[in-house]
């Protein structure tokens, strides 16, 4: 029971991570992979200041979260210009960055050895790793809430413009890098506040958790579920993270010999569902998603200009 | 009003100087002509004066009521908020944005579309809606609420889009490119509609001579990288090296 809350706690973490991914991604058109980064900087962030500081868990996640947010900030200022593979190998980049350092500054993270404990807040609940869940069920509820805001407001048809054609977008006026980047930051500020709650669960913090499979789970999953699509994180976060690591290796009859096996699979079942969703579904399994907002009928005269208007 | 001032401006590629001009002046009357033959350097000319081309040298000034700024080290979204706007020859366009989405984004300020707007209800107000239902009623569009369907349509969009951002100083690249001949003078007269009433100054680029006649005020003729001639349509028209360069006569 402990182990399956410990699990969905987890998945809570990754739908977290993709639907900021695809706020970054499917809104602004950010191929962002670092997300292991960013995440990582706030799980390490909160885990040394608890440890070694001494400081209160919520606020050690607080400031970790900040300092990761600036250093977004600092990034996108370096290379969100860019093209979107000069994007992608420097966030990639960043994250390795992240990991290695985590391994050399052993005083501080405790290097390979590791770093520990950070306690299990709610000490005195007996319910408390229920009443943990919840709380992240209310916070992921609530980010979730704040993209579909995002994509409704005015500040998302600008992302969206951004995406299909930035040159375009600022010769209208629009200051695409300065959105871009503020976007960007809080976007990862917020990855890194996930990575703070990571850290009690984990209690134990290893380098192992930064390797960058963590981002390519959450690349999956938004890429299955559809990248452009509010709800796109969480039917991709159930059909990998949730259909594999929780049902699949927990609960499926697997006889001890061939469990050995089983990650080995999960990853040939992720690579054939890419495939196939690539192939007969390229916007993801719920394809995209358009602004909800009003609509007024407008009552033109219609006629057709397609056949005499190509250029 | 807005002037775009360009003095001693040259630019060459491998020692081949395809634009050389002593000065000219855009946006001192309504609206202004730019012809000339293939390959004269008009565009070259436009992307110099919208910041695409750097020039190799030479100044490029953007005069205003509060002064002259060069406009080389602006930044684009900067150009447009200070009014300077251009309407792009070949299609341009946001895939994922309905035809009254991409004018409400082009009509709504910057200054509205920061993190605030998350906050707010209403995404566009009746102002917006009102402005862009004008705008996409006045065109036969295949599907008004929907996606510009055709490279017309689309084309269309991007001239609806420069218009309705009310920009002081608009540059129509080639404008009957791609749209069909009674939408051309549609628009053309929305155009001057606006001249007219003395909102913004426009600078045509064209080879469609008959509409330069019709619309402009005033005509630049732009022949090997420089400006021969400007005038009055009927001085142009009537002009002999613009006639022997360019009419074939």
């Amino acid at each position: 029971m402990d182990y399956l809350i410990f699990s969905l706690s987890l998945m809570l973490i990754y739908i977290g991570l993709a639907q900021l991914l695809h706020v970054q991604f499917g809104l602004a058109g950010i191929p962002n992979f670092g997300v292991v980064g960013f995440w990582g900087i706030g799980l390490y962030g909160t885990g040394v200041l608890y440890v070694q500081f001494g400081v209160p868990l919520l606020l050690a996640i607080v400031v970790a979260s900040v300092l990761c947010a600036a250093l977004a900030y600092l990034l996108a200022h370096l290379i969100l210009q860019r093209s979107g593979q000069a994007i992608l190998a420097a966030t990639l980049a960043f994250a390795a960055i992240v990991a290695t350092l985590v391994i050399t500054e052993k005083d501080l993270t405790g290097g390979v050895q590791g770093l520990g404990t950070i306690a299990f807040p709610l000490g005195d609940l007996d319910a408390r790793n229920i009443v943990y869940l919840g709380i992240l069920i209310v916070l992921v509820g609530a980010l979730m809430w704040a993209s579909a805001r995002l994509r409704d407001s005015r500040l998302g048809r600008v992302l969206v413009a951004i995406r299909d054609n930035e040159e375009l977008a600022a010769s209208l006026g629009k200051d695409t890098a300065a959105s871009k980047r503020t976007i960007f930051a809080i976007t990862c500020g917020l990855m890194g506040v996930l990575g703070g709650l990571t850290a009690p669960l984990h209690q134990f913090l290893v380098p192992y958790l930064l390797a960058p499979s963590l981002t390519f789970a959450v690349w999956i999953a938004l890429v299955l579920g559809g990248k452009g699509h509010n709800l796109g994180a969480v039917i991709g976060v159930f059909v990998t993270f949730g259909l594999f690591d929780i049902l699949v290796e927990t609960y499926a009859p697997v006889p001890a010999e061939q469990a050995i096996l089983l990650p080995n699979f999960k990853l040939f079942c992720y690579g054939v569902l890419l495939v196939g969703i690539i192939m007969f579904r390229p916007t993801g399994l719920l394809g995209e998603d358009a602004p909800r907002v009003r609509r007024r009928s407008g009552s033109g005269r219609v006629r057709d200009i397609a056949e005499t208007g190509a250029e | 009003m807005m002037q775009l001032t360009a003095t001693n401006l040259t630019k060459s590629y491998h020692q081949h100087e395809v634009v050389n001009i002593e000065k000219v002046a855009f946006g001192a009357v309504g609206l202004e002509g730019l012809i000339g033959p293939n390959g004269a350097g008009k565009s070259t000319l436009m992307g110099l004066l919208t910041r695409r081309i750097a020039p190799s040298s030479g100044d490029i000034w953007l005069s205003t009521d509060a002064g002259d700024t060069p406009l080389n080290p602006l930044l684009a979204h900067q150009v447009a908020r200070f009014g300077l706007i251009k309407t792009n020859q070949r299609i341009q366009g946001f895939d994922s944005l309905t035809i009254r989405d991409s004018l409400r984004l082009a009509l709504t300020p910057p200054k509205t579309e920061g993190l605030g707007s998350l906050l707010s209800n209403e995404r566009d107000t009746d102002e917006v809606e009102e402005k862009v239902s004008a705008y996409v009623e006045a065109f036969p569009f295949t599907d008004p609420n929907g996606h510009a369907r055709s490279g017309g349509e689309k084309k269309l969009v991007d001239i609806l889009r420069c218009l309705i951002a009310e920009p002081k100083l608009l540059l129509m690249d080639e404008p009957t490119a791609g749209l069909p001949d009674d939408i051309t003078r549609r628009v053309m007269d929305m155009v001057r509609e606006k001249v007219v009433a003395g909102t913004m100054r426009v600078v045509v680029v064209e080879h469609d001579l008959p509409l330069i006649w019709e619309y402009c005020d005033y005509v630049h003729f732009l022949s090997e990288g420089s400006i021969l001639f400007e005038g009055k349509p009927d001085e142009v028209k009537s002009n002999r090296v613009v006639a022997e360069k360019y009419m074939g006569v």
